[in-house]
């Protein structure tokens, strides 16, 4: 399977501050695939520079195999994006900015958009001023699907909607994918990822953790271990032998244990932060 | 290219109608009022003529307050100029920056469209928008002169009207180019650079010491007075307009093209 995206040691600083430093990944033609990390990690920052928006300092970026700096407009014509702060001009109604989003591209979308609205019950003759954020969202993903791309790219597209439409919205991408679409997620809701993702890539501090699919990295043999030892409530997270484990804990006085299997968020929240995950037991 | 053309035209057009019709309406109720002020111009336009270089300054030692031409020149000249140069201002500055200060670069510019191409359709724009904005004042302006039923030098009004043109399309691809720089909204920057502008033709005309360097300001080569009165154009100035013309928007586009785009 070819790959859609072909990210290669991506760096990109805004003068002193750091954006992102050695990013390289690839995203595999047909995969919904996760981007997870914490504000500020750099999640935006190697969208935008994959759009075109800002300009990287090294590494290179291709896109339906194309290298975005020299052939930015043809990979945009494929591509639809939805950013965070889904904004549009205020003055302007819903369906001028929907035709407006498909004049640029040259493009009849008016069948898909109108289905699209049916779909995510947008009012297309609503002020933009007028809309809440779930319904600018709403008509971000109008503008980001009426041209069916065949790579998607949504930055935290389910902020603000209700459950109602965040499944639609699922049902929608899932259905574009099984046509041949790709779709990248750049989300903060580890469900999202777990329900819909194949593969994810974790970001901290400008840097790449690590890119595997979301069955490998949320296999993991560790527990979370919450005992009552001498009246006092300890709760730790284990990563080992279980054996040796066992063999700890009959040493001790203890009143009530319960060792259970890491939640997603449990699992996530290791890559995301230092926590206190064990090699070996260390009560 | 033609729908952000188009997308700026529709932005702009409820502006662009109050604009013009201030500054036209002002100057076509001004010219109208000429006739009931004739006579006492007469008494007053000698006293008007020699008061030194405030005289100089506005262009009534060179004509006559009493004639339209010389009226025109002086009244309906500063509404006009001061006017056509600010809404000229306003409409550039914001052109760019705008994107980022409302946060729609990002939707803008994930379309696929390059960034030069961009800038062209919204420089085209502020051309469009300038353009319709004078040929509405002077329409506004004729429609008075004829109601007044007094005559105009042809060939000097237009001449006039041209510079005018010349003189905010100047200022436009000035504050085109700060616009390009800018990641906010500066109206006050680009109306404060227009004032500057002015006072400093004005100064230029009052101080000898800078008679010289007057042709700095775009006011000098669309000067009412200097137009109506002897036709001359000041190639120098003019010159150095279109070289500032060029070279703006030539910024412009480069800065812009090459930006990291705020969201």
């Amino acid at each position: 399977m070819r790959n859609v995206i072909e990210i290669d040691s991506l760096t990109k600083n805004y003068g002193k501050h750091r954006g992102v430093s050695e990013v390289s990944f690839q995203v595999e033609e047909g995969d919904i695939f996760g981007f997870l990390g914490p504000n500020g990690a750099g999640k935006s920052t190697t969208i935008r520079s994959m759009l075109g928006l800002i300009q990287f300092q090294a590494g290179s970026i291709h896109i339906l195999g194309k290298d975005i700096q020299k052939n930015r407009e043809d990979i945009l014509s494929e591509i639809g994006y939805m950013p965070s702060e889904t904004m549009f001009y205020p003055g302007m109604k819903v369906k001028d900015v929907i035709r407006m989003a498909a004049d640029v591209r040259k493009r009849d979308c008016r069948r898909e958009a109108e289905k699209l609205c049916e779909r995510l019950k947008v009012d297309m003759d609503k002020k933009i001023s007028d809309l809440s954020l779930g319904n600018r969202k709403k008509v971000g993903i109008v503008c980001a699907m009426q041209h069916r791309p065949k790579l998607f790219v949504f930055d935290e597209p389910t902020s603000g909607l209700d459950p109602l439409m965040q499944s639609e919205f699922f049902n929608l991408i899932r259905e574009y994918v099984k046509e041949g679409a790709t779709c990248m997620l750049s989300t903060h809701v580890l469900s999202e990822i777990k329900n819909y993702c194949k593969n994810t890539a974790i970001m901290k501090e400008g840097r790449l953790l690590c890119v595997d699919s979301v069955a490998n990295i949320t296999k993991t043999n560790a527990k979370r271990v919450k005992l009552l030892r001498d009246g006092r409530h300890e709760n730790y997270i284990f990563e080992g032998n279980l054996n040796e484990l066992m063999q700890t804990l009959a040493g001790y006085d203890i009143q009530d244990i319960l060792i259970e299997e890491l939640s997603l968020d449990e699992i996530f929240m290791h890559f995301y932060a230092e926590t206190e995950v064990c090699d070996g037991y260390n009560l | 290219m033609v729908t952000i053309y188009k997308h700026e035209i529709k932005e702009y057009r409820k502006s662009l109608l109050i604009w013009a019709l201030c500054v036209g309406g002002m100057g076509a109720m001004c010219i109208l009022l000429f006739s009931g002020m004739q006579e006492s111009m007469e008494n007053m336009a000698e006293n008007f003529a020699s008061m030194g270089a405030f005289s100089d300054a506005f262009g009534m030692s060179q004509l006559s307050i009493a004639t339209l031409k010389g009226f025109y020149a002086t009244e309906i000249g500063t509404i006009h100029a001061l006017g056509g140069a600010m809404f000229a201002a306003v409409v550039s500055a914001n052109m760019l920056s705008k994107e980022e200060d409302g946060h729609t670069s990002e939707f803008l510019f994930s379309l696929p469209i390059a960034r030069g191409k961009a800038v062209m359709a919204k420089w085209l724009a502020i051309m469009s928008q300038i353009i319709l904005f004078n040929v509405l004042c002077v329409c506004l302006y004729l429609l008075a002169i004829l109601g007044l039923g007094e005559e105009m030098p042809v060939n000097e009004f237009v001449l006039y009207h041209f510079m005018q043109l010349l003189m905010q399309l100047e200022l436009a691809g000035l504050c085109f180019a700060l616009s390009a720089f800018q990641r906010k909204n500066k109206p006050g920057l680009a109306l404060g650079l227009v004032l500057f502008l002015y006072a400093y033709d004005l100064m230029a005309r009052i101080l000898p010491d800078l008679s010289d360097y007057k042709f700095f300001s775009p006011f000098s080569y669309a000067n009412a007075a200097d137009l109506l009165g002897t036709g001359d154009i000041y190639v120098s100035a003019v010159v150095l307009g279109i070289i500032v013309l060029a070279g703006s928007v030539c910024a412009a586009h480069l800065v812009y093209r090459k930006k990291d785009l705020a969201v």
